[in-house]
């Protein structure tokens, strides 16, 4: 209930990021924030298995309305220092929508997802924490 | 008879605590790591990128030309001479033999349908492109495309098991045929799916919550399976139900080969497989979908790579001695006690180290190998090839 507040809350306050559709089909991703973007995004299949390649779908919207670019997605086990075995590959859906294709956690346990973006000269980097069994 | 069932409850009643004293002690979290590594067997192996994949004819026509030495250039060897049913799908022998002594060990070929990297350095993204690289190599079969393709054309049972697997007569394309070839001899070691073993009884039961059923697994047994799970933390790369994650390691075997020469392992692997015309970015995926080809088609060159070969898969590992990709540990107690005493300073790694020196006791080590026997299990007899065309 807080955190809805919150989100609420952090709408009201960033009215442009109101529109950013967060919906990718089977129901509500998981969305990271920074002061510029807002990212919503799910696995596809959304159950992600080890060792077994997956895909990610993302919406990045900007806080200034203007269009955001999926430069590059990565991941790495920050445990252990390493990457993924696998280079995915973007492809734009247009409005916003991109998928990355040729994702692959090849171990359980902490990976860390790095998503890079853009919407002018500076990419910036936003993360998030998955914990795969 | 009042007596009798009376004596019998009494032993009953005095057996089942026997038996749950013989059960250790596992968590929760531990019973979800031990479920991990079934339920066995898998479904069948179907290969998106191979068009008889899975099917009887298919199969039929694999098997004998797994066993027709007239592959090779001299018409000595056949598959089945490195793969031999009778030694589970190896040789026996801490490195292969072919036309010379080879540098790597003969992989078992149990479960090999399963993995989605082949040969110790993944330099196959299938299993029938994989099996092209024997037939060809002028250190092992020294076969051609033109031989492979005469066989299928001029021998008579050959030539209509290729027509009742492929729908069509060998004709005069002889890449194609060697590749349908592979294609067959692929559906056939798919099928070779290694037994239910004790472990996988005990890994049901334990499940389900069966303890008496669970308790009949050896007390050692079970010790093992905790350090392989736990402390050794072996399941990180020997995950899931074929206890292996397909990818690959570096655990600090030597490089070396011979003086001066090294084997590069998966960094070897990827190159080789880039330049393969076989390779499943290739005009001979039969997957129009493209998503068998998605691991080749995003697989990363990295530093790491080098040294490193592919995960085994630990079922029947006891009966597949020697160990390691250069066959250089005679028995799984060699193993063991690589792993036990394994030098950090071989191992280069930025973070926590995946592989690690578990400095084990005595009784630890003897718990581990009693652990890894119970991934073993007799096959049943295998019948003969039935005839192609009868």
């Amino acid at each position: 209930m807080r955190l809805l507040a919150a989100l609420f809350a952090f709408f009201f306050a960033n009215a442009a990021w109101a529109d950013c559709p967060l919906d990718l089909g089977r129901g509500t991703g998981l969305v990271i924030f920074s002061d510029h973007y807002m990212i919503a995004f799910r696995p596809d299949p959304l159950r992600i298995e080890v060792g077994e390649p997956f895909a990610l779908l993302f919406n990045v919207c900007t806080k200034s309305g203007s269009a955001g670019e999926l430069v590059a997605v990565d991941a790495q086990m920050p445990e252990h220092k390493h990457t993924m075995n696998y280079h995915p590959s973007i492809v734009s859906k247009g409005d916003g929508r991109f998928r990355a294709e040729g994702l692959v956690f090849h171990m359980a346990g902490h990976w860390e997802i790095s998503i890079d973006v853009r919407a002018g000269e500076e990419i910036e980097r936003l993360t998030h924490d998955y914990y795969i069994k | 008879m009042r007596t009798a069932l009376l004596a019998a409850a009494l032993l009953a009643a005095l057996a089942a605590p026997a038996a749950a004293q013989r059960l250790l002690d596992w968590s929760e979290a531990e019973v979800a790591l031990v479920g991990q590594h079934g339920p066995w067997p898998l479904p069948p192996a179907r290969d998106a990128s191979n068009r008889i994949s899975g099917t009887p004819v298919g199969i039929a026509l694999g098997e004998h030309l797994f066993n027709d030495a007239r592959l090779s250039g001299d018409g000595l060897m056949s598959c089945a001479t490195c793969h031999q049913a009778g030694r589970d799908w190896s040789d026996g022998r801490a490195r292969g033999r072919a036309r010379v002594d080879l540098d790597r060990r003969t992989p078992s070929l149990w479960n090999v349908g399963y993995l989605h990297w082949f040969g110790w350095t993944g330099a196959g993204d299938s299993l029938w492109a994989q099996s092209i690289r024997p037939i060809l190599d002028p250190l092992e079969m020294a076969g051609s495309r033109e031989r492979a393709s005469r066989l299928l054309r001029e021998d008579k049972d050959l030539a209509c098991g290729y027509e009742r697997a492929f729908g069509t007569k060998p004709d005069g394309d002889d890449e194609r045929l060697l590749v349908d070839a592979a294609k067959a001899l692929a559906a056939f070691q798919a099928t070779l799916v290694s037994p239910r073993t004790r472990f996988d009884d005990f890994r049901d039961a334990l499940v389900a919550g069966d303890r008496e059923a669970a308790a009949r697994y050896g007390l050692s047994e079970q010790r093992g399976l905790k350090l392989f799970i736990g402390e050794g933390n072996c399941n990180a790369c020997h995950f899931g139900p074929r206890f292996t994650n397909g990818e690959f390691g570096d655990i600090g075997i030597a490089f070396f080969v011979r003086p001066g020469e090294v084997d590069s392992g998966r960094l070897g692997g990827i190159a080789t497989l880039a330049a393969s015309p076989f390779n499943l970015l290739g005009r001979y995926n039969d997957d129009p979908s493209g998503i068998s080809a998605r691991r080749t088609r995003h697989v990363r060159h990295l530093h790491s790579n080098f040294g490193e070969f592919r995960v085994p898969g630990l079922r029947q590992v006891g009966r597949s001695a020697a160990y390691m990709h250069n066959g250089g540990f005679a028995t799984l107690e060699d193993v063991v006690r690589h792993y036990s005493e394994v030098s950090p300073d071989r191992l280069h790694s930025d973070g926590t180290p995946l592989v690690r020196p578990l400095g084990l006791s005595a009784q630890q080590s003897t718990d581990l190998v009693a652990f890894l026997r119970s991934l073993d299990a007799d096959p049943p007899p295998r019948p003969a090839p039935s005839p192609l065309c009868p």
